[in-house]
């Protein structure tokens, strides 16, 4: 019998897991060569040909099915018998590839568990049709999947990710083929937990030394290059080996490309800045970028379930490859969705980002707010104060310490390209049409930022005051102008004076943004009390129960019980297990009858008993259709809950 | 294993015919009077030394490649064939022509008649023009063997005796293809169109008439991984002697025009076999088969991309290697042969297997 489970945490779809096959286990992610080293690498050879052996490693059936059976043992995982190069013939190939692996499974069930078989997945596959075999497959048990991946990032690798998207949620994917070392980490990203390394040995017996991002070629007339692994340090002079020991070493060398790629992806992975690691890399190579952003496109709602909400580092968004990345583009989208501006907003004052976060901690934000609070500080609520910034777009003031407005680091140039200054052009016109037209927006703008407002002006129905377009805003001849600006403004727009509502402004914002509009006014209703700072922890009480609290380090709402219950009704963020009492500090995936599909892990939920009572609350640990399909696993890290009645 | 859905088979037909695309409509008209080609070749000929005519005549070409079905995944013979058919006398004009290369060369001599096609086909080769060029040879006592070849279909009894008659005691063989002697690869991965049983009758129908067989074994079918085409090539051979072939042939696949594994090769879904493949296959079949059955091989295209080929450095010597094989049958001459790219190979032989990759281009 074999089992396969993933850790708490996700990265994208990257994860770590559990192979369990009989009494062996292997851990998630990890290399399969064919080759047995000490070092955790799984072997793989085929039946009949290749040794096998009473311990876990991946044996290959040929057509020859009916010669050596009797060699298979019970930890062996078997990789069903396809057709090499079939796909490639007609579209209806992968589909009839399929079904010949399940007639096989199905007429050796007596011998062969199905849950230690591996389907084979050809690139030609068309997605859409595989999910009912996959059901079929995953009915009998069968729990992995494999793709060949060509070594040179053609159409075909592509096609495979895109497959790997469509497997059920519970399963884990193989990577197969040549795989360059640089591939490791971005596979991992997009969701595979093995990866065939037997590029090691075709380089080495082609004299080529694996590196991070290229490939060197040991000939007698170039001089190496240096390396510290132990392999090369053995052999100072690597030209003067004889072709085997070459070999030799340059398969221990090129494993150790591997295993370094692979652990750094995995730590990258559990601080969650795994992203940042498959950014870079697009730069390896045309063929890597141009695979890179198909993906990001193609495969956005599969990459975005399992990116989760929220990261304990500095998000870094370097170039082109951040504008719509998972994080990034969900964030602009959210905004869009579930931000509404209070009502009482009477002017909108854009203004440029800042290098620190959040905004107002920074000297140029210090600055301005100075001004606003100099001049019409009695009723800067009713200002909507919204920073422009790439590539996110635009952040009203009342969201700037939810992930990941406070958490990202972009480079500070001045200079934007015309694919940033349409993003925060587009994101600064949606955001306009939520106001009314008798807005004014004060745009205290220059540069970059400029010409974001300018580029969206012919877009937007309010009418724009530029307060100092011709020089720097932190100048003192800026700020005076812009106190000018709120000071004329505040009088033609005759702002009474009133009682100030910033924090709660702030509290329904972020908790619309966090749970979905309409979550602001269940959670914090006009009798709510709050108290705290913004940059610190807010709480929320209601009926002197406290039902929330806003904690400035993660940038989001955790909620009490009575939270729970007063979020409720908006019918989002929900976790039903199969029981009615909670017991223990952990749901498991087991024990999961349904969630909302909208969980991301990290996530805060609210969970339900299997009458649909709000029995606790607590934290996802992976998205919410993973804890339906896992029968294994960390599904919520719980919180709080009800007192079990005795 | 389990048998593969007709609408597998059906894919194979129809992509076989879609690689063929216009060609078909482009073969040039040619002189009906000369062959396609000859040449004279030093082959082992009844346990002597002598020259071999080959022979390939110009007729319309093979019925199997011309019908329905749409010919041999590697096999684009027909092109080089006639857009019309030859008469009778046409072809006994090219036989005179090529047997004109063999005047006052000393005996003993063989002659090997191809045609692209198969020779015991009337439609392709009629009647007249069949007994009129076996009655040619019969008349020349310098020529102690024959060879010619047909798809099975065509080698039935009638056939058979008329040929025994006409050329008396000579050493007679009759090419067929057999290719593998697993039905399910013959017929999905070259869409053969014959089966294995239909082959033994043909094998038995010969030597009814003490007619020898020479088996053309395929190396390399596509569709199969490295390991599992050098597993199969030995079976194959050893099936046939097992059969009742008295000469085993082994080809190893050249990429040729307008095939369906030309369509895989040009988008690197084929690599034709390794030379350290046909090494191996030669090797290991000879230890297994009886040594009075010779079994050879003059691969065609050796070195080259679209033909059988290692590394570049060391082609020329394996051919050589292979060709002396197949005059001496000693294995003796491989056990020198080593080159760094013999790692590599080893290599292919054990990860298309597992990954199911072509490793077609040099990465």
């Amino acid at each position: 019998m074999t089992t396969f489970w993933i850790d708490r945490g996700h990265d994208g779809p990257a994860r770590t897991g559990h192979l369990r096959i009989g009494d062996s286990e292997i851990r998630t992610p990890s290399l399969i060569s064919p080759l047995e080293t000490e070092h955790g690498i799984t072997y793989y050879g085929s039946l009949g040909h290749d040794e096998t052996a009473a311990k876990p490693s991946f044996i290959a059936l040929s057509r020859r099915w009916e010669q050596p059976r009797s060699l298979l043992h019970d930890e062996n995982l078997i990789l069903l018998p396809s057709m090499i190069s079939g796909g490639i013939l007609s579209a209806s190939v992968g589909s009839i590839l399929l079904s010949k692996q399940l007639e096989f499974l199905k007429d050796n069930s007596d011998t062969l568990n199905p849950t230690r078989a591996i389907v084979r997945i050809d690139s030609f596959t068309d997605p859409d049709s595989i999910a009912s075999y996959l059901d079929s497959f995953g009915s009998l048990g069968v729990r992995i999947a494999a793709f060949a991946f060509d070594g040179v990032l053609a159409p075909s690798d592509y096609r495979n990710v895109i497959l790997r998207s469509q497997l059920p949620r519970n399963w884990a994917a193989l990577a197969l083929g040549r795989i360059e070392p640089p591939l490791v980490a971005p596979l991992h990203y997009f969701g595979f937990d093995l990866f065939d390394i037997g590029r090691a040995f075709e380089a080495a017996a082609q004299r080529k030394r694996l590196m991070f991002l290229d490939t060197e070629r040991i000939t007698p007339d170039v001089a190496p290059r240096y390396c510290s692994c132990s392999a090369c340090s053995a052999h100072p002079s690597l030209l003067g080996l004889a072709f085997d020991s070459l070999q030799d070493t340059l398969i221990q060398h090129n494993i150790g490309v591997y295993r370094m790629a692979l652990s750094e992806s995995v730590q990258l992975q559990q601080e969650n800045r795994l992203r940042w690691k498959i950014e870079s890399t697009t730069h390896s190579s045309p063929a890597m970028a141009s695979f890179m952003r198909k993906i990001d496109r193609a495969a956005y709602s599969y990459l975005e379930e399992y990116t989760p909400n929220n990261c304990r580092h500095t998000m870094v968004l370097i170039g082109p490859e951040s504008y719509h990345a998972p994080t990034i583009r969900r964030f602009r989208e959210n905004i869009v969705e579930r931000f509404s501006p209070p009502t009482h907003k009477q002017l909108v004052l854009l203004l440029p980002c800042s290098a620190r976060k959040p905004y107002s901690s920074s000297k140029s934000h210090r600055r301005f707010i100075r001004t606003i609070e100099s001049t019409i500080g009695s009723v800067r609520h009713r200002v909507a104060e919204t920073i422009l910034t790439s590539p996110l777009g635009v952040i009203p003031r009342e969201l700037e310490r939810v992930f990941p407005a406070a958490h990202y680091d972009i480079p500070v140039t001045g200079d934007w390209d015309s694919e940033e200054i349409e993003i925060a052009a587009t994101a600064l016109e949606h955001h306009m049409n939520k106001f009314g037209d008798d807005v004014v927006i004060v745009a205290h703008v220059n540069g970059g930022y400029l010409d974001i407002v300018r580029s969206a002006e012919d877009r937007i129905r309010q009418s724009i005051i530029y307060t100092s377009p011709e020089q720097p805003v932190t100048r003192r001849e800026s700020l005076a102008a812009l106190a000018d600006v709120l000071l004329d403004m505040t009088e033609i727009l005759a702002i009474d004076d009133e009682k100030r509502t910033e924090l709660d402004d702030h509290l329904r914002a972020i908790a619309d943004f966090q749970f979905g509009l309409g979550a602001g006014q269940l959670l914090i209703p006009d009798e709510a009390r709050l108290g705290g700072k913004l940059y610190h922890t807010v709480t929320c009480r209601v009926n002197k129960e406290q039902v929330c609290a806003f904690v400035a380090s993660i940038g989001s709402i955790s909620l009490t019980l009575a939270g729970g219950q007063l979020l409720a009704p908006l019918n989002r963020y929900w976790v039903r297990f199969a029981g009615r009492e909670l017991k223990g500090s952990s749901i498991f995936a087991v024990g999961i009858e349904d969630a909302d599909p909208g969980v991301r892990p990290g996530d805060e939920v609210i969970v339900l008993s299997q009458d649909d009572v709000v029995v606790g609350v607590g934290r996802s640990e992976m998205s919410g259709q993973e804890m339906c399909e896992f029968e294994k696993g960390h599904a919520v890290s719980l919180r709080h809950k009800s007192e079990v009645n005795k | 294993m389990s048998t593969i859905p007709n609408s597998f088979k059906d894919i194979i037909m129809q992509e076989s015919k879609a690689a063929r695309g216009r060609s078909l409509s482009k073969i040039r008209k040619r002189d009906l009077k000369r062959p396609a080609a000859k040449w004279v070749t030093v082959n082992r000929i009844g346990g002597k030394v002598g020259n071999a005519l080959s022979l390939v005549m110009l007729t319309q070409g093979c019925a199997h490649a011309r019908g329905n079905e749409g010919g041999c995944t590697m096999c684009s013979y027909l092109l080089d064939g006639s857009p019309k058919p030859a008469s009778a006398d046409e072809l006994l004009a090219q036989f005179d022509k090529a047997m004109a290369t063999l005047d006052n060369m000393p005996s003993p001599l063989a002659i090997k008649i191809y045609t692209s096609g198969s020779f015991l086909d009337p439609e392709e080769i009629p009647l007249e023009a069949r007994s009129g060029i076996l009655s040619k040879i019969a008349k020349d006592a310098r020529i102690e063997e024959v060879v010619i070849e047909s798809r099975p279909e065509y080698v039935n009894g009638t056939s058979l005796k008329q040929i025994r008659e006409i050329l008396g005691t000579r050493k007679i063989e009759i090419g067929i293809g057999l290719e593998s002697g697993n039905d399910t690869v013959r017929s999905i991965c070259i869409n053969k169109g014959f089966t294995r049983s239909d082959f033994t009758a043909a094998v038995e129908a010969a030597k009814e008439e003490k007619i020898g067989t020479r088996a053309y074994v395929l190396v390399k079918p596509p569709f199969l991984t490295e390991r599992d085409a050098l597993l199969d090539c030995v079976q194959t051979i050893v099936d046939a002697a097992q059969i009742g072939a008295t000469t085993i042939s082994i080809n190893p696949v050249n990429v040729q025009k307008h095939t369906l594994v030309e369509r895989l090769w040009s988008k690197g879904h084929y690599r034709p076999p390794w030379l350290w493949t046909v090494v191996d296959a030669l090797w290991r079949a000879r230890l297994e088969v009886d040594s009075r059955i010779d079994i050879i091989c003059d691969p065609v295209a050796s070195g080259r991309q679209r033909g059988p080929h290692n590394c570049g450095r060391c082609d020329s010597t394996v051919t050589k290697a292979i060709r002396d094989f197949s005059l001496s049958q000693d294995v003796q001459v491989f056990a020198d042969l080593h080159c760094e790219c013999k790692s590599l190979w080893n290599h292919v032989l054990i990860h298309e297997d597992v990954s199911l990759l072509v490793h077609s281009s040099e990465a």
